[in-house]
C-alpha cells in the first residue's frame, strides 16, 4: 500500500495527497461502521459475559503471537484489486482500497489483534463507543501509508525499513494483547461494582448511599468521613443531609449526620418513603385503598398523585428533580409511571401483562426500573419522555432476581437477591 | 357426517356435544365416553371429555398434537400448559404458576421451596405478580395480535390420561411458526395461531 500511494502512481504530488486523504477517510469510516455494527450486536445480545470471553481471546491471541500456539486466522489472503488503479478514477480506487483495508476482513491478517479488537467491540455493547475504538484501526491503516515515508521519498526503502522492525513489532503486539486481556478481565468488576454485602433498598444522594440491612438497621455511608447507623429502621430515602426511614411508628426524617429529627409522619400505615427535600413521598394504606402521597415538609402542602385498590401493589416511589416515579402491580398487569409534580402530567413509561415491572428510580430525565419475566430479570433504563428503554444489566435465573433500585446522575444502584436464601447485596452500574 | 355447530362462546359446549355424539355412536366405546364425561363433570366443572382411543397419541412437539402449529408463549416455553380457564400451569407438576414461572398458592402469592409464601430481603411477603391467560394475554402481548380467542379443542390419550389440546385462534393468516396458518378447530374466519394443552388427569 505504501508503494501504491506515490506521486508516480497517482500522477502528481497533489493527487497523491488527495488519494491518501480519501484512503484515510474511507479506512476510518469503514472501521467505525464495523465497530458500530459490533457494538450494536453486542448490546442486543446482552454481551455482559462476552467481556470475559474477549479477555480469554486476547490471551489466546497473545500466546499465538508469542509462538506458543499455532492456529490459522480467518482471513482473505488477497491483495487489493490492482486493476482498479487503471480502470477507476483516483478518488474511487483510493476510497475502495481504504474501505477494503478498513473493514479488515478482505485482506491478509499478519497478526490476530484485529479479531481481539472485534471481540472487544462486541463485548462493549455500545455502538458509538465501539465505533470510536475500532475507527482507530482504520486510522492505523491510514497512518501506514504516510508515516513510514516521513524521512524519505523512496517508498521501497521505507517498506524495507519497516520489515527490519518486524520482530520488535510482534513482541510489542504480544505485550499489548496481554495488557488487553488484563483490562478486559477487570472491566466487569470495575463497571458493575459491589457496593454493600449484605444490603438492600439503596438510596443515593450525591455520592452518599444509604441502605437497609437484614439486621434491621439503616446504614448511611458517605464517600469520606464517618457514616451513621440507625437501629430499628428500614426503607431509607436520602436527600442531601436529610434521611427518611420507616420505624415502628411511621416515617421519621432526620439530619443523618447528627440524628436530629426534622419531621415525622406518625402513622404506622405510612411506609416506603422517597425524599427530595423538602418534598416527601410515601405510600399510605387506609381501609379501602393504598395511596401515594407527596407532602411538602416545609409548607405542609399535600398531593395525592395515585391510588390503587388494596389487592394491588403500589410500589416504593422515587422522588427527584420535581419528578415522582412509582410502580403498580395488579393480578392482570404492571406498569411504571412518572409524574412531573409541577405540571401534574403523568406518563406511562412501561406497561405489561406478562411480566412484573417494579421499583423505578428517577434522576433528571432518566428512569430505571426492574423488569422481571419468567427466567430472566433485567434492569432497564429509559427516558421520562419516551417509552424506549435499554437493558443495563440482566440475570438469567429463577433463583436470583433484582429488588429495589436507586439512581444518581452517573450510576444505577440495584439490589440483587437470592430467592432461596433471601440474601441480598447492592451493586452499581454505570448508566 | 355434518360437523356439529360450533357455538360462538366457550369450547366447553362444543366438547360436550362431541362427546355426546361419540358416546352414542355404536362404533365408539360409549362406556369410556360416559365415564369420562361424568368424572370431568365432577372434577373439572364444565369440561366434558370426548371418548378417545386408549393408546397414546402421536405427537408433533407435544403428545397429542398431530399437526405442526407451535405452542403459545408461556412462562415455560416451549410448553404451554394451562388450567381449564387458560391460566398457566407448571408443565411438569401441573400446579398453578404466576407469569414469572413461580409456584403460587390459591391467593396468587409466590411460594418458596418449602411451600411457604416467598419473602423478600426485608422479610416481608413478596407482592403478587400478574397471572394472565396464555392465549388472550401472553400471546397478545408477545406477538402483538389483539383478536386472539380460545376456540377449538380436541382430546387425546397421553401418558395414560386424557389431554385436551386447545387452539388459540386469530384472524391472522400467519401462525406462530411464521408460515401460513391452518383452520384447525377455529371458526368464524379465525385460524390456529398457536396451541396449548390441559391435562385432565382422567385415565385412558
Amino acid at each position: 500500500m505504501l508503494e501504491t500511494f506515490t506521486p508516480a502512481v497517482c500522477g502528481s504530488r497533489k493527487r497523491q495527497m488527495l488519494a491518501q486523504v480519501v484512503f484515510a477517510a474511507a479506512a476510518v469510516a469503514t472501521s467505525a461502521a464495523l465497530g458500530l455494527a459490533l457494538g450494536l450486536a453486542g448490546g442486543l445480545l446482552g454481551a455482559r459475559h462476552a467481556v470475559l470471553a474477549a479477555a480469554a481471546l486476547a490471551l489466546v491471541a497473545a500466546a499465538r503471537e508469542a509462538g506458543l500456539l499455532r492456529f490459522p486466522l480467518p482471513q482473505a489472503r488477497r491483495q487489493v484489486p490492482e486493476s482498479w488503479r487503471f480502470e477507476l478514477p483516483l478518488p474511487v480506487w483510493a476510497g475502495g482500497y481504504g474501505a477494503g483495508l478498513g473493514a479488515g476482513f478482505f485482506t491478509f491478517q499478519p497478526v490476530s489483534t484485529f479479531w481481539v479488537a472485534c471481540a472487544g467491540a462486541l463485548a462493549l455493547g455500545r455502538p458509538l463507543a465501539a465505533a470510536v475504538c475500532l475507527s482507530l484501526y482504520g486510522a492505523g491503516r491510514a497512518a501506514m501509508i504516510v508515516w513510514p515515508r516521513r524521512r524519505a521519498d523512496d517508498a521501497t526503502a521505507a517498506v524495507e525499513r519497516l520489515a527490519t522492525r518486524r520482530g520488535a513489532l510482534l513482541r510489542a503486539n504480544v505485550v499489548a494483547l496481554v495488557a488487553c486481556a488484563v483490562l478486559l478481565a477487570v472491566a466487569p468488576s470495575a463497571s458493575a461494582g459491589l457496593v454493600a454485602r449484605p444490603g438492600f433498598d439503596p438510596s443515593v444522594s450525591a455520592r452518599t448511599i444509604a441502605f437497609s440491612t437484614q439486621a434491621g438497621e439503616v446504614v448511611v455511608r458517605p464517600p469520606s468521613g464517618a457514616g451513621a447507623v440507625f437501629p430499628n429502621a428500614s426503607q431509607p430515602a436520602l436527600s442531601g443531609e436529610y434521611l427518611a426511614y420507616v420505624d415502628g411508628q411511621g416515617i421519621r426524617v432526620v439530619r443523618w449526620r447528627n440524628g436530629s429529627q426534622v419531621a415525622r409522619i406518625a402513622n404506622p400505615s405510612a411506609s416506603r418513603p422517597a425524599l427530595d427535600w423538602p418534598n416527601l413521598a410515601f405510600v399510605y394504606r387506609d381501609p379501602s385503598r393504598k395511596r401515594l402521597i407527596v407532602r411538602n415538609l416545609s409548607t405542609g402542602r399535600t398531593r395525592r398523585p395515585a391510588k390503587v385498590s388494596l389487592s394491588a401493589d403500589l410500589g416504593r416511589p422515587s422522588l427527584r428533580d420535581g419528578r415522582l416515579a412509582w410502580h403498580v402491580v395488579t393480578r392482570r398487569w404492571s406498569g411504571i409511571y412518572v409524574r412531573t409534580l409541577a405540571t401534574r402530567g403523568v406518563r406511562t413509561i412501561a406497561r405489561t401483562r406478562i411480566g412484573r415491572l417494579t421499583n423505578p428510580s428517577v434522576c433528571r430525565r432518566r428512569v430505571i426500573w426492574v423488569d422481571e419475566r419468567s427466567g430472566v430479570t433485567r434492569l432497564r433504563a429509559g427516558s421520562v419522555r419516551s417509552r424506549r428503554s435499554r437493558v443495563l444489566t440482566s440475570v438469567r435465573s429463577r433463583s436470583v432476581s433484582y429488588w429495589t433500585t436507586s439512581l444518581s446522575t452517573r450510576r444505577a444502584y440495584l439490589t440483587r437477591w437470592s430467592l432461596g436464601s433471601g440474601a441480598a447485596e447492592i451493586h452499581s452500574r454505570r448508566v | 357426517m355434518r360437523p356439529p355447530e360450533r357455538p360462538p362462546s366457550t369450547f366447553d359446549r362444543q366438547a360436550e356435544k362431541l362427546s355426546a355424539k361419540l358416546a352414542e355412536s355404536t362404533t365408539r366405546t360409549s362406556f369410556l365416553g360416559r365415564l369420562g364425561a361424568a368424572a370431568l363433570a365432577i372434577a373439572g366443572g364444565s369440561v366434558v371429555a370426548a371418548a378417545v382411543k386408549p393408546d397414546d397419541a402421536d405427537a408433533f412437539h407435544l403428545c397429542g398434537h398431530i399437526w405442526t402449529t407451535g405452542s403459545c408463549p408461556s412462562p415455560y416455553p416451549p410448553l404451554a400448559r394451562i388450567d381449564r380457564k387458560g391460566y398457566p400451569l407448571h408443565p411438569r407438576s401441573g400446579r398453578p404458576i404466576d407469569n414469572l414461572g413461580r409456584l403460587v398458592d390459591s391467593s396468587g402469592y409466590a411460594l418458596d421451596g418449602n411451600g411457604n409464601r416467598l419473602r423478600g430481603p426485608d422479610g416481608k411477603v413478596v407482592a403478587r405478580a400478574p397471572r394472565t391467560r396464555i392465549c388472550e394475554d401472553w400471546t397478545r402481548e408477545v406477538k402483538g395480535l389483539k383478536d386472539l380467542r380460545v376456540q377449538g379443542s380436541w382430546f387425546r390419550c397421553c401418558g395414560g390420561q386424557i389431554r385436551k389440546l386447545v387452539d388459540c385462534c386469530s384472524f391472522s393468516r400467519r401462525r406462530i411458526n411464521g408460515d401460513a396458518s391452518l383452520t384447525g378447530y377455529c371458526w368464524r374466519g379465525r385460524r390456529v395461531y398457536c396451541v396449548m394443552y390441559y391435562d385432565t388427569g382422567l385415565p385412558c
